[in-house]
């Protein structure tokens, strides 16, 4: 007999289909795959399922893109407006906390001279003359005026802040 | 991933069956211009985060990836590791499918891809692991014309044909038997092969004939001696 035409290869081959895993392989095999997934999740260092859910969070905003582009732009400028107000509305716990015995020792310059091109904090820590823990119960009345930028009556006593 | 609610019994036949039914259509829809993809829905889902659709194409597509693994593995420890491996990349690597093919073909290419680059490690370091032959063979028609028009396979047990049969499958290359399970196995036209495989329609028909030529050979110490 010749050997295997195509046709009978073809023929030979298709019976292969009936070669079937056991019965219920097919219904468990949903199980199996959520069991494994688990199993690997567990296995998964902390910061590595923690990094993974971020970018899961992230992607979805992003399978919306163009409708959440606005949305994550004004999320964004709505945080630094609200950064902002809260680092302006402390100025005066700033001073404050300025005025109390520095540990930085910086010589006081009789007079200090405004310049633009200085930070305004060094401004402030240069005007200000150097004071004493025990000097800073006393009112100074005769003490050098203050100037404007400084808030704080003279008469109140320093907050000490650290 | 979690299902929160175990799908049921009926509900899992139900889309067992959904997918054999898509076995048939997938080679009349693969002749057809290009539709709407039929998993799109599911998809979509499954990119929004929902575990449970991604469940339902598990087991849409269980049956029909399987049966790919399987005959090109000829194991069924190994096509069983495989294939969870193979859901487990689809689900992470599903957000970034963007529907330029079907998820038909997608999910197919890396179910071949993973395969190869099994088979490739494996290298000659394997042996069959055959599930058993459903008795139904014996009802069909294919079959029953084999067994009257061919003496070796009249004379051969059943074990004894699908041990010869995959030996010879074994014996091709990796390429060529991926190529003749997707054909003649599974069904595919040779334009949704060239697809999967990211090759010419024209590669996939001479590797086709090829394999062909080759199983010839093998089959023909079958047909010499049909009983071992």
């Amino acid at each position: 007999m010749d050997e295997f035409n195509d046709s009978e290869i073809a023929r030979l081959l298709r019976l292969k289909r009936y070669e079937q895993p056991p019965p219920g392989y097919f219904e468990n095999f949903l199980h199996e795959f959520h069991r494994r997934q688990r199993d690997e999740l567990v296995r998964q260092p902390l910061w590595r399922i923690c990094l993974e859910r971020a970018h899961n969070f992230v992607w979805q905003l992003n399978v919306g893109s163009l409708t959440s582009y606005p949305a994550a732009v004004t999320a964004v400028l709505l945080c630094a407006a609200i950064i902002s107000i809260k680092i302006y509305q402390q100025p005066e716990t700033a001073r404050v906390a300025l005025q109390s015995p520095p540990a930085i020792s910086v010589p006081a310059s009789a007079e200090g001279e405004w310049n633009l091109a200085s930070p305004v904090a060094t401004q402030i820590l240069r005007t200000q003359p150097v004071r004493s823990f025990h000097e800073s119960a006393q009112t100074h009345r005769a003490s050098p005026p203050r100037y404007v930028l400084d808030s704080v009556p003279v008469s109140y006593e320093p907050t000490f802040r650290f | 991933m979690n299902s929160s609610v175990a799908l049921p019994a009926r509900r899992i036949s139900d889309l067992l069956s959904s997918g054999l039914e898509a076995r048939a259509k997938s080679k009349r829809d693969a002749m057809d211009q290009p539709r709407t993809d039929p998993d799109q829905e599911l998809v979509k889902r499954t990119q929004a985060g929902d575990a449970g659709a991604f469940d339902e194409l598990v087991i849409k597509y269980t049956p029909r990836l399987y049966g790919l693994v399987y005959n090109m593995t000829s194991n069924h420890e190994d096509t069983n590791d495989l294939l969870q491996d193979i859901f487990a990349k689809a689900y992470k690597a599903i957000r970034g499918f963007r529907g330029k093919s079907s998820f038909y073909t997608w999910i197919h290419s890396i179910a071949v891809n993973m395969s190869l680059n099994f088979l490739k490690k494996r290298g000659r370091r394997f042996q069959l692991s055959l599930d058993d032959v459903d008795a139904s063979i014996q009802n069909d028609k294919e079959f029953l014309e084999l067994t009257a028009t061919s003496s070796p396979v009249r004379e051969a047990d059943l074990s004894e044909l699908q041990r010869r049969l995959n030996e010879a499958m074994m014996k091709l290359s990796d390429e060529h038997r991926a190529v003749v399970t997707m054909f003649h196995i599974q069904g595919m036209p040779h334009a949704e092969i060239s697809k999967i495989l990211r090759v010419s329609e024209g590669t996939v028909r001479s590797r086709l004939f090829y394999a062909n030529r080759q199983l010839q050979n093998y089959l023909d110490e079958f047909r010499k001696n049909p009983v071992s």
